[in-house]
């Protein structure tokens, strides 16, 4: 299916929008951009539209976060306690950055799993799905360059453990460790460049790349989950409009979202322990969810293999479009691929489910 | 109680009668009883025991007169060994046991110092000729006797000269006389006592810093045990044997013993080490204050202090061996015990006086054995207790409220710092049970309960603020509720519009340009 | 458009006003919801304590005579000051016995507990004599002028 437009009547509803009309022409790409079509068949579940919605907040709350943060060492945990306990909404505003951090990977995660039990990362969607793959890896570095912002035991030593996971990459394991921590160890200069690339490098690179795929998703369309895109000639079936029928409801899914959002940050305020000492180790030292079945299959296996397999599984996911020759998007008829990939998932949710009770 | 005490008390008049200084102990009444509180199956058994027996058991007076330590004898003198210990050279292959001696030995700080096997067995270490090496005519000893060793250790380490490039102290000889161990082997020629290798060990002699040392603090306890808990060695001296037991249990065998804690006190800690003996009811306060310093200085200002030696001291509330972890439960018994009057008054002479058996049970150091629910100070006990429970009970109360407000999710760093001023007054206010003084308890409790109150209010707060996000997130919820169901009314509608589309044209392909009905209208 | 079949074009318009009452009061409540915490977040709190760049100020050096000590809060930590000879030096006021706070008493010249009697060395923190087990934790000082500054951290 390609992009549909629609035939816009330019009759101007009110001066005022006359006027802004005349200026910008803007009524023709809202058409461009909304008056699509999309296969009757899709069921996206909202999972990306859900990751656009959650780094939306990330980018308001964190914005509002940056004008009290106060990244030395010094001064970060007391920028963020001062946050939490004086300025008004402080606990909402940096509650809801917690959470949305978290549901935001998660989100991209399930999306990704859609995409691929879907099979739309097939024809001619592969590019998409490389670009996918990118925006999943820029959100887990932001979540583990934001986790050491407040400068709490938890985030120090959750920094500590983790770049000793990146320490172990082979080769360049020292190197790597070295540049990430900006030293020996994990100190200043690790906050400074964490900071940087939280609030800097990470935003425009994934603004950026969030672009190209938006924009691809667009002039694509949405892939069908019953029949594969036929070469050289539009898809077929039954569509239905995608402004205001799917907005609309990604719409409900997003005020969903905002009040899970709403109700954790309430219930389960974002905490903050004690300041971090790098002299006194706490007792069941962790990294973040995210990372714990690496964490946790390290302890399980070899090092070497241990920090292998999730880079060679990173590396095959990102170029399964181009291994993946079947043109079949029914899951019965990609039974290599769907049993594959069922198999790691279930590994990978029991590794962190072992991490997590460890 | 009352039936057994009197009878020995009596027995113990008596005794003190026939002593020099028995007017004097006439006027303490029952002044050795004070003199140690250790429960008294002491008390009987002297008349029983073996007749050798004197001045051990600690209620028989041990103040009469102390025997003085004989004189410190020389070293014993033997031709240099120029560096070659022969002695270690034959006897290393004489069995397995003499090689275990070489071996312990030369592991020992003895060894590291140069003092050799001659200087305490004497002989020529010079000569592998048994004949010359050890020819008694020339001054071999051999084993030195149990009482010849105390000499003989004394010989070297009781000369200033000698121990001063070691940095060692050189009063043990004479301290050791003063000893009830020493005391009792000078008088008895009892040579059963501790003398200084039955400690030290004889051989493989290490500091007292080494931690392998059985001198060394921690090891203390085990190492006095080995004879005072032995009941048969015990016997003859009419002595308790369950000290270990019952310290091993006390606040300080659990930190000295379980949690290795080296400043804990140990036995020689109260007793003294080369010195030991019970203290007496006129040093107990120093003891105890010698650690409790800041308890000392609050118990001199109390009425009780005042009493001198009809005072409660330290151990007439807190026990010697058993000393436990205080708690308001020492104010008072749960029902109102078997007064006595003799437990405090001396009726003969009218005096106070303090019955120390009395408080070898545990269940009775209370302040109500000797204040009577009638008396005034009773009353004043009643009021300490009552404050110190308050103070406590506000403590308390405001450290759930911070529990709770910190389950919530909340930030109580504040309310953690107020609480631990509330704190500190709280275990001044206890401490100051010890002044007796109703006024600096009154007000130190007072002002641990106005801060624990500051505490638990700022925790109320941020409980009330937890509160509030909660009704404002319903509040929210509600809204996000609504306008769900807004956009789903409309979503509704649209289906049911496009539903009537595709009524009106059935089958219509998938990719025909948007439908005109599509538009999004007035919307 | 009205395609509907079966009502008039009556409730079509009353349904068509519900609707946009509806998307009027989505509108609104949604900013309202959103606005608000924004807002409340950019207005800066009456309270400046983390407002000089991690620095707290503890007091005039001309209050603090040379030999003594006080104890002064640092954001909600007390922490005690001491003049010594080397200068002023600061450590955290918590006994680490119990939890008590500490004192300086002028008769020892020590920072003393007043729970338990332990002493601590007021130049360095170290434990003179008394139950407590660690010396008092170190806090950085900065005098500038006649300012005294604390370095939370």
């Amino acid at each position: 299916m390609a992009a549909n437009t629609e035939p816009v009547a330019a009759d101007a509803a009110t001066p005022a929008s006359g006027w802004i009309e005349e200026r910008t022409q803007g009524r023709a790409l809202a058409a461009a951009l909304l008056h699509v079509r999309i296969p009757a068949e899709a069921r996206t579940l909202y999972f990306g539209g859900i990751a656009l919605f959650l780094f939306g907040i990330q980018v308001a709350t964190g914005t509002l976060l940056a004008l009290y943060y106060k990244p030395t060492p010094d001064a970060a945990y007391d920028s963020v306690l001062f946050m939490m306990s004086d300025v008004s909404f402080g606990w909402l505003i940096r509650s809801v950055h917690h959470w949305a951090a978290n549901l935001m990977i998660l989100f991209v995660v399930l999306h990704l799993l859609r995409v691929f039990f879907q099979a739309a990362y097939k024809y001619p969607r592969e590019l998409t799905w490389v670009i996918g793959i990118g925006l999943l890896g820029i959100t887990m570095v932001f979540g583990f360059t934001g986790y050491l912002l407040p400068w709490d035991q938890r985030a120090y030593w959750a920094t500590v453990v983790g770049t000793e996971i990146a320490g172990s990459v082979p080769l360049i394991g020292d190197q790597l460790l070295l540049l990430l921590r900006g030293g020996v160890d994990v100190t200043e200069a690790t906050l400074s460049r964490f900071f940087g690339l939280h609030v800097l490098v990470l935003p425009l690179v994934l603004g950026g790349l969030l672009a190209v795929h938006l924009t691809l998703v667009h002039q694509l369309g949405l892939a069908n989950p019953k029949r594969p895109d036929p070469r050289g000639r539009p898809p077929e079936g039954k569509t239905v409009p995608f402004f205001p029928n799917y907005v609309l409801d990604e719409l409900i899914a997003w005020y969903i979202l905002l009040a899970l959002l709403v109700v954790l940050a309430s219930l389960f305020p974002a905490g903050l322990e004690a300041q971090a000492n790098p002299l006194e180790t706490p007792p069941h030292t962790k990294p973040e969810w995210y990372f714990l079945g690496v964490y946790e299959l390290l302890k399980l296996v070899p090092r070497i293999v241990g920090i292998l397999a999730p880079i060679g599984g990173l590396f095959l996911l990102t170029v399964l479009p181009f291994l993946d020759r079947n043109p079949e998007v029914l899951a019965r008829r990609r039974k290599l691929a769907v049993g594959t990939a069922t198999v790691v998932l279930v590994a990978g949710i029991a590794l962190t489910v072992r991490g997590f009770s460890s | 109680m009352d039936g057994h005490a009197s009878p020995i008390r009596v027995l113990r008049l008596l005794a003190a009668a026939c002593l020099p200084a028995a007017a004097l102990l006439i006027a303490l009444g029952g002044g050795a009883s004070a003199a140690d509180p250790t429960p008294s199956t002491s008390a009987a058994t002297p008349s029983t025991s073996a007749a050798p027996v004197i001045g051990v058991a600690p209620s028989a007076s041990p103040e009469a007169s102390p025997i003085p330590a004989p004189p410190v004898p020389t070293p014993i003198p033997h031709p240099a060994d120029g560096g070659t210990n022969q002695c270690v050279e034959c006897h290393r292959a004489v069995n397995d046991r003499q090689a275990a001696i070489a071996t312990a030995w030369e592991g020992s700080i003895h060894a590291k110092g140069g003092v050799t096997c001659a200087d305490c067995h004497g002989g020529d270490p010079t000569s592998d000729r048994m004949g010359i090496a050890m020819d008694r005519t020339k001054g071999f000893v051999g084993r030195p006797s149990r009482e010849q060793t105390i000499g003989m250790c004394g010989s070297c380490h009781a000369d200033p000269e000698r121990m001063r490039s070691y940095n060692l102290p050189t009063d043990q000889y004479a301290k050791y006389w003063t000893s009830v161990h020493g005391q009792r082997l000078a008088a008895a020629k009892d040579v059963r006592v501790a003398i200084c290798i039955d400690c030290h060990g004889s051989h493989d002699i290490k500091k007292a810093s080494d931690p392998t040392a059985p001198v060394f603090p921690l090891n203390v306890p085990q190492l006095c045990a080995g004879c005072h808990a032995d009941a048969d060695r015990m016997k003859p001296y009419g002595i308790p044997t369950d000290q270990f037991d019952i310290y091993s249990r006390s606040v300080h065998g659990v930190a000295l013993l379980e949690e290795a804690d080296t400043r804990a006190p140990s036995c020689a800690s109260c007793h003294g080490s080369h010195d030991a003996k019970p203290p007496r009811a006129t040093e107990v306060v120093e003891v105890c204050g010698k650690c409790h310093t800041a308890t000392q200085e609050l118990y001199l200002q109390s009425r009780h202090a005042e009493l001198k030696d009809a005072a409660p001291k330290c151990w007439t509330c807190h026990g010697t061996h058993d000393v436990a972890k205080p708690s308001e439960k020492l104010f008072f018994h749960p029902q109102p015990p078997d007064y006595q009057c003799t437990t405090c008054h001396d009726l003969q002479a009218r005096t106070l006086r303090i019955q120390l058996d009395r408080f070898a049970n545990e269940a009775d150091r209370r302040c109500d054995t000797c204040h009577h629910p009638d008396s005034d100070i009773y009353a004043q006990v009643e009021a300490i207790a009552g404050a110190l429970s308050e103070a406590q009970g506000a403590y308390d109360a405001a450290g759930g409220r911070i529990g709770e407000a910190a389950g919530m999710g909340m930030i109580v760093g504040d309310a953690d710092v107020t609480l631990s001023e509330a704190k500190t007054s709280l275990i001044k206010a206890q401490a100051a049970v010890h002044t007796t003084k109703l006024t600096v308890i009154a007000q130190t409790a007072g002002d641990a309960q106005k801060k624990a109150g500051d505490a638990q209010a700022i925790a109320q707060a941020r409980l009330d603020e937890s509160f509030f996000r909660r009704e404002a997130m319903i509040v929210v919820v509600a809204v996000i509720v609504a306008n769900v169901a807004a956009l789903w009314l409309m979503r509704r509608r649209l289906d049911r519009r496009s539903a009537v589309e595709a009524g009106d044209a059935p089958g219509t392909p998938g990719d025909a340009p948007g439908t005109p009905g599509d538009a999004p209208g007035g919307e | 458009m009205g395609p509907d079949a079966q009502p008039n074009a009556k409730p079509a318009v009353s349904r068509r006003r519900v609707l946009r009452w509806l998307l009027g009061f989505s509108v609104i409540s949604t900013a309202a919801m959103v606005v608000t915490p924004m807002v409340g977040f950019i207005v800066p709190p009456k309270s400046t304590a983390a407002g000089s760049g991690g620095k707290v100020p503890a007091g005039k050096v001309a209050d603090l005579p040379l030999g003594k000590g006080k104890v002064v809060p640092m954001g909600s930590k007390p922490v005690i000051l001491v003049s010594t000879e080397q200068g002023i030096v600061a450590h955290s006021a918590i006994c680490t016995h119990l939890g008590c706070i500490v004192a300086f008493d002028d008769l020892s010249g020590m920072i003393v507990c007043p729970c338990h009697d332990g002493r601590f060395n007021p130049a360095t923190g170290a434990v003179v004599s008394g139950p407590p087990p660690a010396p008092l934790p170190h806090v950085t000082v900065s005098v500038e002028g006649d300012d005294i500054f604390l370095v939370p951290g």
